[in-house]
């Protein structure tokens, strides 16, 4: 492997003799001949079990031998040799062929996110996992889960966590909360669950459910068929139903462990930072210097949008950690209270001061900054604008909430002057328009030039020289330019500046490092200032950002405080898994059933009197339509309950990342079987659109003795049936779907089916459409015999077109040949297609494309295959079972057992050529 | 020709949202999967995935000998979350 390789002139020793690709029977076989003869073999499967399609069956031909009693000892013998290295749930990515004979193989070990060592197979996970999704190893009839062991003969029997990457909507998330996860739990109905993964990442649940500008929702893969969920108001959802229960939220305070960080600053980036460090045992204290904690959330988002109770609500998951939170409370100088016994310092002071209008007349009587309106508001001492007209200058989010709480204070109006059009406003779109409804007007394309005074030295009015836009800027928003000569006065009694915020840091009076912008310096990264155990985070260090991204900094800062009190290196604290693609994600499905987005749930007056919360709550039956609509972009959701009902702690580790790895190998053998063909490429039939049509591979599961239901049953109403169809040769030995080919086993899988029917349900009746049966195998045509004989009726003759009927049942239209060839309809309960097979595909892929040959029908060739069996054009590489061509399980376990014969030969050839290593006798 | 059917993955997935619902409609007494179909209000064909999915993972059980008419009937196992 790659951390083996030598690096010198020297052939690298080989890290194993064999590399067999594909653990199915073939595989399998090919791998325990080597490995009894003594060589070292490499067994890569991709699905998370060896044991191939034979497994899933119910019986075997001729014998009716049950498949999972044959298979398993084989699969069990093949995961534990001595000399095989099992590597499953992995692929081999490209084999190349060196000069002296050898491959390199690049093999990726994906993630399973379990330890497999320490997995017992209770299947606790899969029970309590929130995602269903159809499972490919009962042929979609049922569903599996996110977390899902295989099957139950799976070997290893180990789970495996079905993660696709990130969901678009929780990688959005800056604060790197899973949204999916908790639109999941929802949607199962887990209310507390939900609310309890949210508080993991903050203890602000309630305020994101409200206040959030929700990037999640911009993301959402629904966005683009027909609306995006509601995300944020889900999470509202989970916290409203986490207060009305009653219940605690399920935080217990951590063991003390010795230690105490201060945090300078109780906005969402110090609240969060406080909340986590407290999770770790650290003693925490915040510092605010407001009258009440909460920074902006307290003293800047108007209650319309954002109730104070809910923050306080909030804010008593933090104090129920045990921090303390101490309100007027200026720190001058953090670095000094290591004086006072805390080992770190968190500096997150947010952006309080607002930038000057910079114009002349500022100084009027009149002007005040957007920050410092909104604050005395919040605090109970608002400006008295009743009757007054309010002109607020800037089009950010916090310029839109001052013209609204202004409306609401009684203003006779409120204009938002702005020198940009709408289209370029900072503030999110949904705040201008609900501002526009609540009876607030723009004045668009206009710069403040000066403020106007009377003669008492209050505001009059507002001089504005009138703007034209551009190219677009750097920033990808349109340039602005004044127009010449232009001038535009409005009216106004108020002005209110809420053009800029910055940090406020005159406290520290220089004993803090500022950068030129006026914001705190400190490293994005890390946090940490020039003053190693002093850190600053959130809008302090970045400029004013939202509250997300707020409670974000929080946890990277909490993060990184840890690992520097720990004395571990610095990292990235946010490390999920890639962002999955979108259009990946709706290439899974055929097609999506709209389904109409929830209404926004804003209750707007054009004359809003009063500070009440404006949205409304989803209701139950909402909040489960809603997450209802999630299409499970990433698979798992990050729910993390599988995680919670592990009785293994550490066993799943949702963290977990795919392993590359390079091997060198003396030989090669490609055992990566068939495909089945899919159905529905013979329309005539209806399969995927009658309910009651179905393949072999889907009748062989429902004969299973871990069939998908309780008994063979239609899977359109879970009828017992009566009167089941067979129809041969569908997709084989058919030039229309070009595939001239015989599978070889589909007759004799059929026959076997028809017994074990007439076994399972002695009252059906089973009937086989076939043009020819193919039983030339030892003792093959007599068990075509004893199905006769059993009762089976075996008619020759196409069937030309199926159609299905109100109550389910299908009618065929076929040609009786041995009847005087008349066309003839019949009724029956259940149709089975006996599907072919095709080539996979896979094989080729494996190589430099065209490196190794195909034959005609694309299967792997064997250039002498009635000479050198197993041999392909490329010498050291080698083909096992189906991927040759179609073979029932005996044929494909000669034929591996000739691979591996060649296998051997082939190294024994060119011994003394390569340098060995050392083999363990069988 | 009918309509093609709702994609299995969707139909799958809403197993949780059906949940509740099938379990609603097999308070008051086992059921067929044609019958509770008709209590939910959703097509047998997508009311097979919900309740073999919810066979599977332990909300419900069958109860043997029970087949009425060619259908068995289903019962809630008490599974609660």
């Amino acid at each position: 492997m790659t951390e083996t390789c030598a690096t010198s002139d020297a052939p690298a020793a080989l890290d194993y003799d064999v590399l067999v690709v594909g653990a199915g029977i073939g595989g399998m076989e090919s791998a325990l001949k080597l490995g009894d003869m003594g060589y070292k073999v490499l067994l890569v499967e991709k699905e998370a079990s060896v044991g191939g399609k034979m497994i899933l069956l119910s019986k075997v031909f001729p014998t009716l031998d049950c498949a999972s009693c044959i298979s398993t000892p084989k699969m069990a013998s093949t995961i534990h040799h001595a000399n095989i290295t099992p590597w499953t749930y992995s692929r081999v990515d490209q084999i190349k062929k060196a000069a002296d004979g050898t491959f390199t193989a690049t093999v990726i070990q994906q993630a399973r996110h379990v330890d497999i060592d320490a997995c017992t197979g209770c299947q606790k996970c899969e029970t309590a996992c929130t995602v269903a999704v159809p499972d490919q190893f009962n042929a979609d009839l049922v569903a599996r889960r996110a977390a899902h062991i295989t099957f139950p003969q799976a070997v290893p029997k180990k789970a495996v966590i079905d993660r696709a990457g990130t969901s678009p909507c929780s990688f959005a998330c800056p604060a790197g909360i899973s949204a999916h996860g908790y639109v999941s739990l929802i949607r199962s109905g887990l209310d507390e669950q939900a609310f309890r993964l949210v508080l993991e990442a903050t203890p602000l649940v309630g305020t994101l459910g409200r206040a959030c500008y929700a990037p999640c929702e911009g993301e959402c893969t629904r966005g683009s068929l027909e609306g995006t969920l509601p995300i944020r108001r889900l999470k509202r959802f989970a916290s409203d139903q986490h207060d009305k229960s009653g219940n605690d939220n399920g935080l217990e305070r951590p063991e003390p462990n010795g230690r105490r960080v201060a945090v300078v600053g109780s906005g969402p980036t110090g609240l969060t930072a406080a909340f986590q460090l407290a999770k770790l045992g650290y003693g925490v204290k915040v510092f605010e210097a407001a009258p009440v904690a909460g920074g902006f959330l307290r003293l800047g988002i108007p209650d319309y949008r954002l109730p104070g109770a809910v923050v306080e609500r909030d804010i008593e998951n933090v104090t129920g950690l045990g921090v303390e939170i101490a309100v007027n409370s200026t720190v001058g100088d953090p670095a000094a209270l290591k004086d006072e016994g805390f080992d770190a310092v968190l500096v997150a002071t947010g952006t309080h001061r607002d930038s000057s209008l910079g114009v002349p007349g500022e100084d009027r009587m009149g002007v005040v900054g957007a920050t410092a309106f909104l604050r005395k508001t919040k605090l109970g001492q608002p400006v008295d604008v009743a009757g007054r007209r309010v002109v607020v200058v800037g089009g950010g989010n916090v310029a839109m909430d001052a013209a609204r709480v202004a409306r609401r204070l009684g203003a006779a109006s409120v204009t938002v002057a702005y020198r940009r059009s709408r289209d370029e406003m900072p503030a999110h779109h949904v705040e201008s328009v609900d501002a526009e409804k609540e009876g607030v007007q723009f004045r668009l394309l206009v710069a403040p030039a000066e403020v106007l005074g009377d003669s008492a030295g209050a505001v009059a009015g507002l001089r504005c020289t009138e703007m034209r836009l551009g190219a677009p800027d750097a920033s990808g928003r349109k340039s602005v330019e004044p127009i010449p000569g232009s001038s535009v006065t409005i009216e106004a009694d108020l002005i209110i500046a809420a053009i800029g915020m910055a940090p406020d840091t005159s406290m520290f009076g220089g004993r803090v490092a500022v950068e030129k912008n006026g914001r705190l310096s400190a490293s994005r990264a890390t946090c940490q200032t020039a003053v190693e155990h002093v850190f600053a985070a959130g809008d302090a260090v970045n400029g004013p950002t939202d509250i997300t991204r707020a409670v974000g900094e929080g946890r990277k800062a909490a993060h990184q405080i840890d690992a520097w009190l720990n004395g571990r290196e610095f990292d990235n604290w946010d490390d999920r898994l890639p962002v999955v693609d979108k259009q990946a994600v709706l290439a899974r499905q055929k097609a999506f059933t709209l389904s109409a987005p929830t209404p926004d749930g804003m209750e707007l007056s054009p004359n809003p009197t009063d500070f009440h919360e404006i949205e409304a709550p989803l209701t139950e039956a909402e909040a489960r339509r809603a997450s209802g609509r999630c299409i499970d972009c990433a698979v798992c959701s990050e729910c993390n309950e599988c995680v919670n009902a592990c009785p293994v702690d550490g066993c799943i580790d949702l963290r977990s990342r795919d392993v590359t790895s390079e091997v060198r190998v003396g030989a090669v053998v490609v055992s990566t079987g068939f495909k089945l063909f899919p159905a529905d490429l013979k329309p005539q039939y209806g399969y995927g659109v009658y309910k009651n049509v179905i393949t072999a591979m889907q009748m062989d599961r429902l004969l299973a003795p871990t069939r998908p239901f309780n008994t063979v049953l239609r899977p359109g109403d879970g009828k017992i049936p009566d009167r089941i169809a067979y129809i041969l040769c569908t997709g084989s030995r058919d030039k229309q779907v070009d595939n001239p080919l015989c599978s070889r086993f589909c007759c004799m899988y059929s026959i076997k089916q028809n017994q074990l029917i007439m076994g399972a349900l002695p009252l059906a009746d089973v009937t086989v459409h076939y043009m020819d049966i193919r039983a030339p195998g030892k003792r093959y045509d007599e068990f075509y015999e004893q199905a006769k004989a059993m009762g089976a009726t075996y008619v020759k003759g196409r069937v030309a077109d199926v159609t299905e009927k109100p109550d389910g049942n299908l009618v065929l239209k076929y040609e009786d040949i041995e009847n005087g060839g008349a066309i003839t309809e019949a009724e029956y309960d259940l149709v089975v297609l006996a599907v072919g097979v095709q080539p996979n595909r896979d094989a080729e892929q494996l190589f430099s494309v065209g490196e190794l040959a195909l034959d005609e029908w694309h299967y792997v060739d064997e250039p002498e295959e009635d000479m050198n069996p197993g041999a392909t054009n490329i010498p050291g590489v080698y083909v096992a079972g189906a991927a040759s061509g179609a073979k029932d399980i005996a044929d494909s376990i000669v034929h591996a057992g000739a691979a591996a014969a060649q296998v051997a030969a082939h190294l024994e050839r060119t011994k003394t050529a390569l340098p060995q290593i050392e083999m363990v006798p069988a | 020709m009918p309509a093609a059917n709702r994609d299995v993955r969707e139909v799958i997935r809403e197993e949780a949202v059906w949940r509740p619902r099938i379990l609603a409609a097999l308070a008051d007494g086992p059921k067929t999967v044609p019958q509770i179909a008709e209590a939910i209000g959703a097509p047998a064909h997508e009311t097979v995935f919900w309740v073999m999915g919810m066979r599977r993972y332990g909300w419900l059980a069958e109860i043997k000998g029970s087949e009425d008419d060619g259908y068995f009937r289903y019962e809630p196992t008490g599974r609660v979350s």
